[in-house]
Formats: structure tokens, sequence, C-alpha cells
């Protein structure tokens, strides 16, 4: 049979099919029955258009929806009751922070609030200003209140970051929790305590436990110093710290806490005066000190944090001034970076495998010096301190691009100074287990002391030194 | 499903939990086995567009509390799917005489076969060749004659004929290659 007819026939059966009669098989070629069988299926075949158009009326949804998980209709049997110095401005925060709907007040003609009632996600919150006749008494009031607040929301970084641009503090930073939640704690500009958090997965109950067992164990192991390896170094710190120092180092606190969500540990005086702050990022400590008319030390850092674009975008919003926008680069990472409104250039990167893939001891806040002869700066580093060098990247005719220097438990990056990379010589807090010697040993490399090894009211005995690229390094050891 | 791409599914899902905007990816994943599914039961296009649409309205709103249990998300998506049968089913009980309903909503083993490699043709009329694929979605989605899309592509008869038939042929043989696999 001549190949048009066979054409022919199938054309017959694919009308017949999309008529809705039956199509008549026996009299059909074999060839084609296959064929038929295959039209037979296609029937019904949806149209391009009403794929698209319901893909864009899903999305024109989703737009609508607030970032709070969608509410049930039926309300729960359980609401907190809380209470304000000033409700109408709590309102007014929630609503803007958290995307709280009011629902209803009842105000005082002087705008006292008495009652009000506001919805976030799920929850219906009721509150009043204080009525202390009543017992209605604020935590401003109180100094604190002792009751946390849990909040699920479909992503908890943008959640936090907003609430604290906003106006909150973040008293515990954002973190995966073993449970299976990554969440973050805030306390609100009203002084309650919020537990923000998203749900990432189902974790059983008993692999809870274990890990909970885990967490003590190992917070007693930790508690006993003479078991403790690592008792040279005060709780928390690795071996370098970067220290930075600046006319205002208020701004500066004030600066990563916005764009970094750093949780500021404390302040006091330093020891040339001015002031000394130490605060966390992540999984790193970092020291921040100076004020006006001390030495400044503006420094540079590559800062590793899960997302590049929205810490860059916050660091702008809290005055910082944009060196590169984020990208894709070649070596591994999506990174920007920033110079702070004090002078310190952060090099923000989410690299694309895990951090300690690249090498371990790369944490959070990684320190970044641009020398001039960084093969100098290197061999100092080994002979001064022992560091070894964990990899190199050098241009073809030697010059040091990148490189990264292992010491104690830490890594150190490098490049060679050029074009818009200056030396930045910068200060370090470094915690070695046997201060004096490696002070002389230090000295035998190249280094000039400028305080020799003493014991400091705060618990540490430490000497400074300065190395032959300018660099002050703060060589401790922590007094148990 | 291999482990690779039921990893990739369940990170794509908590990206959309997370991110509701990244759920026209899950969307772009499973629209031809809802369709499928739903048009094994039913056969009028307004119908079948209707329930589709309602079922991944229905997942948009719910997938918060979609928990991941080892099960596919298709599986979450056909009981959507399912249910929506069955309420309009019940809907249509109180109209019209029960001889005329479909049988039983939920769908058998061998059924999910079916509805699995249907799903799969009406993917693979995308990787036609051009001018195949516009003759096939043509007859068969908008369900026009021969004659008129001739006109409309300004070809003869017999060559629109001849593209059906390459087109189909085509269908079949990547369908048999995908069941080889």
């Amino acid at each position: 049979m001549a190949e048009r007819s066979i054409i022919d026939q199938l054309d017959d059966a694919v009308s017949a099919i999309l008529a809705g009669r039956e199509s008549d098989t026996a009299a059909i070629d074999q060839s084609v029955v296959e064929l038929v069988a295959v039209a037979q299926q296609l029937r019904g075949l949806p149209r391009d258009e009403f794929k698209k158009h319901l893909k864009d009326t899903l999305v024109r949804s989703n737009e609508m929806s607030s970032p709070v998980m969608k509410p049930e209709p039926a309300l729960p049997s359980l609401s907190v009751y809380l209470c304000f110095n000033n409700a109408a401005g709590a309102i007014e925060y929630y609503k803007e922070a958290f995307g709280a709907e009011e629902l209803m007040r009842l105000a005082e003609p002087g705008g006292k609030i008495g009652h009000a009632e506001i919805k976030i996600g799920e929850a219906v919150i009721l509150m009043s200003d204080e009525y202390p006749d009543y017992g209605a008494i604020s935590p401003q009031t109180l100094g604190g209140s002792p009751m946390k607040l849990h909040l699920s929301v479909l992503d908890v970084d943008s959640f936090v970051a907003k609430a604290v641009s906003l106006g909150a503090n973040l008293v515990r930073p954002i973190e995966d929790q073993s449970y299976g939640h990554r969440s973050g704690q805030i306390t609100d500009p009203f002084g309650y305590t919020w537990i923000i958090s998203t749900h990432q997965k189902d974790v059983p109950v008993d692999e809870m436990q274990k890990q909970f067992d885990d967490f003590v164990q190992k917070r007693a192991t930790d508690e006993t110093p003479a078991s403790s390896k690592t008792s040279y170094r005060r709780e928390g710190f690795h071996t370098v710290t970067p220290y930075l120092t600046v006319e205002q180092p208020a701004m500066l606190l004030e600066f990563t806490r916005k764009a970094f969500l750093a949780t500021e540990l404390g302040r006091t005086t330093g020891s040339p005066g001015g002031l000394h702050a130490e605060t966390k990022i992540g999984d790193s400590m970092l020291m921040i000190g100076g004020g006006v008319g001390l030495e400044q030390r503006p420094t540079a850092i590559h800062l590793y944090v899960p997302d590049v674009d929205a810490a860059y975008q916050r660091s702008l919003e809290a005055g910082a001034t944009s060196l590169f926008e984020p990208a894709d680069q070649p070596y591994g990472e999506r990174s920007g970076a920033v110079q702070d409104p004090t002078g310190n250039r952060w090099y923000i990167a989410t690299p694309f495998v895990p951090l300690n893939e690249i090498a371990e001891g790369l944490r959070t806040i990684t320190l970044y010096l641009h020398p001039i002869g960084a093969q100098g700066l290197i061999d100092f580093l080994r002979n001064a301190f022992g560091s070894e060098e964990v990899m190199r990247h050098q241009a073809p005719d030697g010059m040091i691009l990148h490189a990264k220097m292992r010491i104690g438990d830490s890594i150190v990056e490098l490049g060679e100074s050029r074009g818009g990379s200056l030396p930045m010589p910068t200060a370090v807090y470094m915690y070695v287990e046997d201060v004096d010697a490696l002070y002389e040993r230090a000295l035998k490399a190249g280094a000039v002391s400028v305080l020799p090894p003493t014991d400091q009211p705060y618990g540490d005995r430490n000497a400074w030194v300065k190395d032959p690229f300018d660099n002050i390094w703060y060589l401790a050891t922590h007094l148990a | 499903m291999s482990r690779g791409s039921e990893s990739e599914e369940r990170l794509l899902i908590e990206a959309a939990q997370k991110d509701p905007g990244r759920f026209a990816e899950l969307y772009e994943h499973h629209f031809h086995q809802v369709y499928a599914y739903i048009a094994r039961r039913v056969s009028d296009r307004n119908e079948i567009q209707d329930l589709t649409a309602h079922v991944f309205q229905q997942a948009l709103a719910n997938l918060g509390k979609f928990k991941w249990r080892g099960a596919p998300f298709i599986t979450w998506l056909y009981r959507i799917a399912s249910n929506a049968l069955s309420d309009q089913r019940k809907r249509r009980s109180r109209e019209v005489s029960s001889d005329d309903l479909p049988n039983g909503e939920s769908a058998s083993e061998v059924d999910l076969e079916e509805i699995e490699q249907r799903a799969q043709l009406f993917k693979a009329v995308d990787a036609l060749p051009e001018d195949q694929r516009r003759v096939i979605i043509m007859r068969f989605a908008e369900e026009k004659s021969i004659r008129d899309i001739a006109s409309e592509l300004e070809r003869t008869e017999g060559a629109i004929k001849q593209l059906q038939f390459r087109g189909l042929e085509n269908l079949r043989n990547r369908l048999a290659e995908k069941q080889a696999n």
C-alpha cells in the first residue's frame, strides 16, 4: 500500500476520534494502528494558552498573600493578652514589621487603648494600654517579660531583617536548629521577646531527644575546664578574631547589627581609652573599638553568609556604599562588596559549596589582608605563628592573587595589594596556648614589640606586636 | 522516582513553602499529570480546565501544610484532584440522575500508569520539531480541521496530513524509548 494512502487512513481515524466516533480499526493498515492509539491518547491535549493563563493566575494570587502563613477561618481557643505602655504604637509596629491586621480597638478620647485585637498569621493577639488598677502592666514598666511568643513564618531571614530594621533587637542569631526549624529571637521595641521560626523538616522526637542528650553532654564537658583543650581561649572565640578600630565604633556596631544581623555581646572601655565591644556574626566573634582621636584601622573582611543578596541589600540600607553588586564569581561563590560608613570593606559571599568543604576553619568572618609583598607576609605568618598555607592562586608573573593561611583553628585570607585594594593594615586578637613563647617567636620572625606579655585585668595575659606590614597582633592566653 | 529527583523535588517544595513565588516551578513539573488525571475521568474540555485550575489553587493555598512523608508530591495533587472529582460528583447527583455519573473517583494502579503515560505524551508534544508541533497542537488541542490548519499555515492539506503523520510517528517512537528505559 502506498504511503499516501496510509497518511489518509490515519487522518480518517484522527477525524473520527476528534468527533467522538469509534474508528474502524479493522479497515486500517497494521502499520498505522499504533499511531491511531497515540492519537486516541492525544484527544483532549491541553491548550498552551490555558496552561499559561492558569500559571499567571496562580502567580498573581501569590503576590497578594502575606508573608505569614495563611490564616484559618476558625479562631484558636487560646490567645495571648499583651499589655503595652503605648498600645497604639505597638499596633503600628506589628502592622508594619509583622504584617499584622487590626481587627478592632476600643479607645479613650485621648487615644489610650482599653482593648484591641490584631491578627498575625492565624493568631489573634488581644492587647491594651497599661491599667495598673486592673493588673495590666507592660514589660517596659516591669523591666522585661518572662513570656516568649513563638511565630511561624515562611522566611525567617527576611522577616527578622525587616523587624530589626524597624527597631527590634536581635537577641539570638538565626540558625538552623537540630529540631528542624530555622529560627532566631528578637525583642520588639515594647519589650516582648519573639522566637521567629521557619519549619524546614520534620524530626522525630526520639531523634530530638538524642540531639538534646548530646547537647547536655557537650555543655557538661565545656563547663569542665580540666578536660577542655581550648581553655586558653575565652568561650566562643577561635584563634583569630579581627579587631576593627574606627573613629565611630558605636556606628559600626549599629551597622553590623542592621546589615549582618550581628548580636552584640557587650561594651566596655578599651585599653587606650575609647570603646571596646564584642559582637557575633554567624559563628564568628568580632571585636570593635576606637573613638575620636584614637588610631583607626579599617579592615577588609570576607563575610560568608547564607544569602549574599539579602545581606548586600541590608548593608546598603544601613548606610554602606557599594563596591560591586552581587554576582556569580568564577572562583566558586556569589559575592558582592560594600564599604561601611566607618571605612571597613566587606566582601560578602555565599559559596556554592559548604564552607568547610572549601577549607576547614573557614567561618562567617574571615580576615582579608592586602599587603604589598604578599609572599613576605606569608613567610612572616609561617615563621612567627607556625601558620600553614592552605591554598594559593597566582598570576603567571607570580603575583599572589589569593591565598588562604591556617593559623590555629582559623583561616586568614590575603591577596597582593593592587588596583582598588589598597593595603589595609589591621589589628588581630589571637588566642594562643603560650603567649610568652609565641611573643619571642614573633620578634625573631621580624615583628616589633609594642607591649611585652602582661596579665590584664580582663582575665587574659597578652602581648602586642607589630609585623613588618604594619598589622598589630594582640597575642593572648586566657587565664582560667 | 530516583533518589536524586526525589531530593530535588523535596528542595523545590521546601523552597515554594518559603517563597510562594517558587510555586510556578512545581506547577510546571506537575501540570500535565494533573491534567491527564482529570482528563481520564472527565471528557468535557471546559470541565477539565476548571478542575485542573481548582487543584492547583487548592495546592497553592495549602502548600504550607504539606509535609514530606516520602510519597512524591504528585500523589498529594492526585488526592486533591480525586476529592475535587468526588465533590463534583456529589453536586451532580443532586442535579441529575445517578445513571449519568462517571464511575468511582480514585484511580487504580493501572489507571495511574495510563495517566503517567498520557502526561508524558502531552509533554513530548513540546519536544517535537516546530512544524510538527504546531500541527499536532492545532489538531488535538485546538481541534481544528485539516482544511483550516492548511489555510492558516498556508500549506497544502496533503502537507498538513504528512506533518500530522510524522508528528504521531515521532511521539510513538519517543514513548517507546521512554518505556524501554
